[in-house]
């Protein structure tokens, strides 16, 4: 793990946002919106570049700004993407935001997926509600360089149907052959063909195996509990498995001291930790 | 070495008050016996018999800053943001700051200062340091709450200071430390001295050693933390009154309908909010999960990362906790090293 990425942030003035726009909002679910955006700089629009699970503070002045994990690939060099739950104060207000608005963003912060040590192996994906935003993320990067890695499977889960993002996308990764892609609901519900199931107990059931295999899991907490129980019975050693964490951040630079986990910073040497840097700690 | 009679720090404090904001321990009107660091003016009597009950850290973190200012602009169909950095320029110069405050600024430096890529080197924190000089005034004499003699160097720290005072009959002694102590010791209100150094305090002692692993191997035995945090307020008072702690939080205000500006301010890991997640999670839930946290980073974690204690044994969080808490209490129930 690297704890100097920053690039992109000015390392004099690294709590100083930079002046966006957003450029389009999709309606993902009734809790969660993506939010395109571009810096008002096309300096810094092209230089921007960024590792697949990295994350940027982004906010309107004079509300505030909160952490989000970026959705969208590296590859995607017009706009970057931030996929955003309704929860509190701020992101209240971020979801009155509309296309021509005004934000400023802080990215991209902390350490990717380390993937260039994926090459060669089988990835697998378990993404649980807006757990899914960095493993898009990861997902679509996969995608761009498909050749470099094995089998590819991807488990994503959600209360219920409508509690589905990114519905462009899953059309895409289910027709897909060159993946295999299960969406699941946790119950059934009419009109719903899909599979049901609570995610880690489908992810069980598909048997994925753990052989040169690195599992990538992201959720809420309770998923991440039973998905580690699931992989640890599927024969997955805490090396081969990461996740992305989350914590409450205010400077994203790891001095303003909240978001430790043991004597490691999320903001700067996460958000992603195998389990095995995590230890007992998590 | 170099020494100043008494009667020529008045002297001395003008001169710095030329170019300089010169602050200094005073005992803060309308409250009882309570020292401050506060700007001084001629005529203010300087305390330096109490205890300050804050550091001088505020002087390169202050409890409130501002970060920057933005302003709302409409640019053809578009709303945009302009963002402006403020630029400081003044001075500040502290008198009778002691070895353990000093210390200290050392330790932030190396958070907030380090351009080598393992820290940010922050804009505000780097112009407020580069413009303050350091005046130590060292401990002859301690209270029951000091105990910086712990650590390496004690009340003998030079670490952070400029120049350093040593109380000698009739004046002080003074040993210049950085290029700008040398100037300022080269000043003709100094003279030359052969007078010995004073004896320095001898401060009760904690044992250090393994300190880190054996508050590790403590970590999972919450009853322990529980009982170890019993009457603990979660007031903040320790994260304030500490020379090293840094933790800050960040908000925003606005100044009109279209402008305002955006803060760092002071915040304390002893508080229920601090690590409050919107979603209504809070990983420290329990003031029993924070001090355990609060020590752990000062004497595991910190040393982990950065090779050295996040404390220097001033003493003001036992001296000013209102609850009666002593950090050293719990270094010993953990254990011997």
């Amino acid at each position: 793990m690297s704890t100097v990425p920053r690039k992109g942030i000015k390392a004099t003035k690294p709590l100083v946002p930079e002046p966006a726009t957003i450029i389009d909002v999709i309606v993902e679910t009734p809790s969660i919106r993506s939010f395109r955006l571009v810096f008002d700089d096309p300096g810094i629009m092209k230089e921007f570049s960024f590792a697949p699970g990295q994350i940027g503070l982004m906010g309107i002045p004079g509300v505030g700004e909160s952490t989000f994990a970026i959705s969208s690939p590296p590859s995607r060099r017009d706009y970057i993407q931030f996929s955003v739950m309704k929860t509190g104060f701020v992101t209240s207000a971020i979801h009155e935001l509309k296309a021509g608005d005004a934000v400023a963003l802080r990215a991209p912060l902390g350490c990717g997926f380390p993937v260039d040590n994926w090459k060669g192996k089988n990835i697998l994906i378990a993404g649980g509600g807006i757990g899914m935003a960095p493993l898009r993320s990861l997902l679509l990067y996969i995608l761009d360089h498909r050749h470099q890695f094995g089998d590819i499977s991807v488990f994503y889960g959600a209360r219920t149907p409508a509690d589905l993002c990114f519905v462009g996308d899953r059309a895409h990764w289910e027709e897909r052959e060159d993946i295999a892609f299960i969406a699941t609901i946790d119950s059934g519900q009419p009109g719903w063909d899909g599979r049901t199931g609570v995610l880690p107990r489908v992810m069980e059931a598909g048997r994925p195996p753990a052989e040169n295999t690195v599992a990538v899991i992201c959720g809420p907490p309770v998923m991440i509990g039973y998905a580690l129980a699931a992989l640890a019975r599927l024969g997955f050693a805490e090396g081969q498995i990461f996740t992305t964490l989350e914590r409450k951040m205010k400077c994203g630079i790891g001095l303003c001291g909240r978001c430790n986990v043991g004597s490691k910073y999320v903001c700067t040497d996460g958000p992603v930790f195998s389990l095995a840097d995590l230890g007992n700690e998590i | 070495m170099r020494f100043i009679p008494e009667e020529n720090i008045t002297a001395l404090l003008l001169r710095l008050s030329e170019n300089a904001t010169v602050w200094a321990p005073q005992v803060v009107r309308d409250t009882v016996n309570t020292v401050l660091f506060a700007p001084w003016r001629e005529g203010a009597e300087i305390e330096t018999g109490l205890y300050s009950a804050l550091p001088v850290k505020g002087l390169v973190l202050p409890a409130t800053e501002r970060l920057f200012s933005f302003r709302y602009h409409r640019a053809g169909e578009r709303e945009k943001i302009e963002i402006e950095v403020d630029e400081l320029r003044e001075r500040a110069a502290v008198f009778a700051a002691r070895a353990c405050d000093a210390k200290a600024l050392v330790t932030l430096d190396a958070l907030f200062l380090d351009g080598s890529g393992r820290s940010y080197n922050d804009q505000h924190y780097r112009a407020r340091r580069g413009a303050l000089t350091v005046i130590t005034l060292a401990c002859t004499s301690c209270d029951s709450a000091c105990f910086c003699s712990s650590f390496e160097d004690g009340a003998a720290a030079t670490a952070g200071s400029d120049l350093i005072f040593y109380p000698v009959s009739g004046g002080f002694l003074a040993e210049a430390v950085s290029a700008t102590g040398r100037e300022l010791a080269a000043l003709d209100l100094f003279q030359e001295s052969n007078l010995e150094k004073p004896p320095l305090a001898e401060t009760a002692k904690v044992e250090l050693a393994r300190l880190g692993q054996r508050l590790l191997d403590k970590f999972d035995d919450i009853d322990f933390w529980r009982r170890t945090a019993e009457g603990c307020l979660s007031c903040g008072y320790c994260s304030y009154a500490c020379p090293a702690c840094h933790c800050f939080n960040i908000f925003d205000e606005m100044e009109s309908d279209r402008a305002g500006g955006r803060y760092r301010c002071w915040d304390a890991c002893m508080f229920y909010a601090y690590t409050l997640e919107s979603s209504g999670h809070n990983p420290r839930p329990e003031a029993a999960h924070r001090y355990r946290n609060r020590l752990a980073h000062k004497f595991s974690y910190f040393p982990l990362n950065r090779g050295e204690f996040l404390c220097t044994g001033c003493g003001r969080c036992i001296r000013g906790c209102p609850a009666g808490r002593d950090v050293r209490d719990v270094i010993k129930a953990l254990g011997a090293g």
